[in-house]
């Protein structure tokens, strides 16, 4: 048997990519769950997207060990999946998306248990386990059996049994799932918090692309085991260079502002209450003359000016932009 | 300005940087819960109350053949080591029935598996990691009986060497019989993840087959085909134990004693069959792991 007694892991700088794969293949018969992906994961939090099968799961299993490639090669925090299997297992954490507590024990017992089958000690997993279930919120609950837990509650046990064992790297699959618009902001923070102040590197994964936006620092976007995108999320969300206004009023304002910009050589189309406006020709596009022009249009035409925002990108443009190259 | 006490400091988020375990410590914690669960100890009070009614029920006659022993001076145990397991073996099957599906259907049931094989240890050491904590607890339920038999003896001043060549003719064949119940009740529950269908599915294992077994073999032995009662003996774990405890001189008497080539072959068999079980459980945890 490997590993060896009484290891010390220390911390070394993580700069360098925490998950890197190349060629990454895993066909089941004729089903592709993940095709010759090869993709880099940084330090900080790394959404990873796509629709249901896009092949996330199955990425996250390969990369456990848990599943092996058809062909492909891939490294965790610089082990390789085929030969490192268990040393990587020892630095990683994973909360899976389904289902996976006994209802029969309590949170605390069970994240002390997993935290001993992390290869902690009895003090210290106690320890450990205390502190982290206060971290993911979960308080005088935790002495109870977890078959009477919320959804809520459910996924901060699992988020908790993920991290007891202060791994390098946590794999999050949908860990936003089932939980309602409170809770779902509160874990959305958590995975904010465990990738800046935790100094925990994630690789979290959801369906939903707007709720990744908000906590990732870079993201992967995944479509029918392809790789369709793989860039920092400041590059989805830039600036597209095109301007929106609202006015006060119904769609007969917004329709009437937007004719009278159009008379004034700007290039207007209607999104939703809104005017949006293309990037202005290059007469009007110096010294902010386009925002001096709408004020003014509005002014003239007597409508109250509500909002006025450079547009940005979104996460769900890449599959458009993806969709339109296939 | 005097200093304020009792203030609660939010450390934040602190690291890790002790010592971590090998894999083999870790094993043997996954190895001693697994113990402890199957007699209910860590787990809910409830859930305590069954393997120690059965350990009572299986203890009970020993201790008061011990009583009788002591008090009256009989020159010998009136029930052999073995056979004394032999004799309770249906509180052994019940043990077995309902105590395997702690260890080997729970985890699955509740896929917290994925939690444990997402961990250092692989789905193999974890399989057999189960079935030894199994094993070594049918061995401590068939030897708290067997070890109380053994001090009544030595209370009792009876002849030591005899004695402890009983004692180390039963512990072998229990060990042999733990393992392939272990092994069989193992696969049972791994398969059949409701409680309750894995219970039943043991159950027959281990104590319908028995009956079965044991009529074929009395049936041929009132027929003069003792060849058939000795193959029969193959088929179930009590039958092998029975056989061999009488090849042996263990002191069981089964209707059709195997001869000392069927013993090997008995013994083998047993071997084969728990090596089986085992692989087969290794299958099962690896498939479920994946999914």
């Amino acid at each position: 048997m490997a590993g060896v007694t009484g290891e010390l892991t220390g911390r070394p700088p993580t700069n360098q990519s925490v998950v890197s794969t190349a060629g990454l293949t895993k066909h089941y018969g004729t089903v592709h769950a993940l095709t010759d992906l090869t993709v880099d994961v940084g330090p900080g939090v790394t959404g990873l997207v796509g629709a249901n099968g896009a092949g996330k799961s199955t990425l996250i299993k390969i990369l456990l060990g848990l599943l092996e490639p058809t062909s492909g090669r891939a490294s965790v925090l610089g082990h390789d999946i085929e030969h490192a299997s268990q040393e990587i297992r020892r630095l990683v954490g994973y909360m899976p998306e389904h289902d996976c507590l006994p209802p029969d024990v309590s949170a605390s017992d069970f994240v002390v248990h997993m935290a001993r089958m992390s290869g902690l000690g009895a003090s210290p997993a106690r320890e450990r386990a205390a502190d982290v279930l206060r971290h993911v919120g979960l308080d005088e609950e935790r002495y109870r059996p977890m078959g009477g837990y919320s959804t809520g509650m459910k996924q901060r046990a699992k988020l908790a049994q993920a991290l007891v064992h202060d791994p390098r790297l946590v794999f999050l699959d949908e860990p936003t799932n089932g939980l309602d618009p409170a809770a779902r902001t509160d874990m959305l923070r958590l995975v904010q918090r465990i990738g800046s102040e935790f100094g925990i590197a994630v690789l979290v994964t959801s369906h939903l692309l707007g709720e990744l936006e908000q906590v990732s620092d870079h993201v992967i976007v995944l479509d029918g085991g392809h790789l369709l995108r793989s860039s920092a999320t400041t590059d989805f969300t830039r600036q597209t260079g095109n301007l929106l206004v609202e006015v006060v009023g119904t769609e007969a304002e917004r329709d009437l502002l937007g004719e009278a910009l159009a008379k004034r050589g700007l290039t207007c189309r209607p999104r939703g209450t809104m005017v949006a406006i293309d990037p202005p020709p290059p007469e009007l596009a110096e010294g902010g003359a386009t925002h001096d022009l709408i004020r003014d249009v509005a002014a003239d035409l007597g409508l109250g000016l509500m909002r006025l925002e450079p547009d940005r990108g979104h996460l769900e443009d890449v599959f458009l932009e993806g969709s339109a190259h296939v | 300005m005097s200093e304020r006490s009792g203030v609660i400091h939010d450390l934040g988020y602190r690291h890790y940087d002790g010592m971590r375990d090998g894999t083999a410590t870790i094993a043997r914690t996954l190895f001693v819960t697994g113990l402890r669960h199957t007699y209910g100890l860590g787990r809910s009070g409830k859930s305590k109350i069954l393997p120690f009614i059965l350990l009572a029920m299986a203890t009970l006659p020993a201790a008061i053949i011990v009583g009788v022993v002591v008090l009256t001076g009989l020159d010998r145990l009136p029930v052999s080591y073995a056979d004394y397991t032999h004799q309770v073996q249906l509180l052994t099957s019940l043990y077995a029935a309902a105590q395997a599906p702690v260890l080997f259907s729970r985890d699955l049931r509740h896929r917290s598996i994925v939690l444990y094989l997402a961990r250092p240890l692989s789905s193999s050491v974890f399989a057999v990691t189960r079935w030894l904590s199994l094993t070594t607890s049918l061995l401590i339920f068939m030897w708290v009986p067997t070890l109380l038999l053994f001090a009544g003896a030595m209370l009792a001043g009876l002849d030591k060497s005899d004695q402890l060549e009983g004692l180390l003719k039963a512990a072998a064949l229990q060990l042999l019989l733990a393992a392939l119940v272990a092994g069989l009740t193992g696969l049972i529950s791994s398969v059949s993840l409701r409680r309750g269908f894995a219970v039943v599915g043991s159950v027959v294992a281990l104590i319908v087959l028995s009956g079965v077994v044991t009529s074929v073999q009395a049936i041929s032995d009132s027929q003069d085909a003792d060849s058939i009662g000795v193959a029969a003996g193959l088929l179930s774990p009590w039958s092998i134990y029975g056989g061999l405890g009488d090849a042996w001189h263990a002191g069981v008497v089964t209707f059709t004693p195997p001869g000392s080539a069927w013993a090997l072959a008995y013994v083998l068999f047993a071997v084969v069959l728990t090596a089986l079980c085992v692989l087969g459980l290794v299958a099962r945890f690896r498939k479920v792991g994946s999914r």
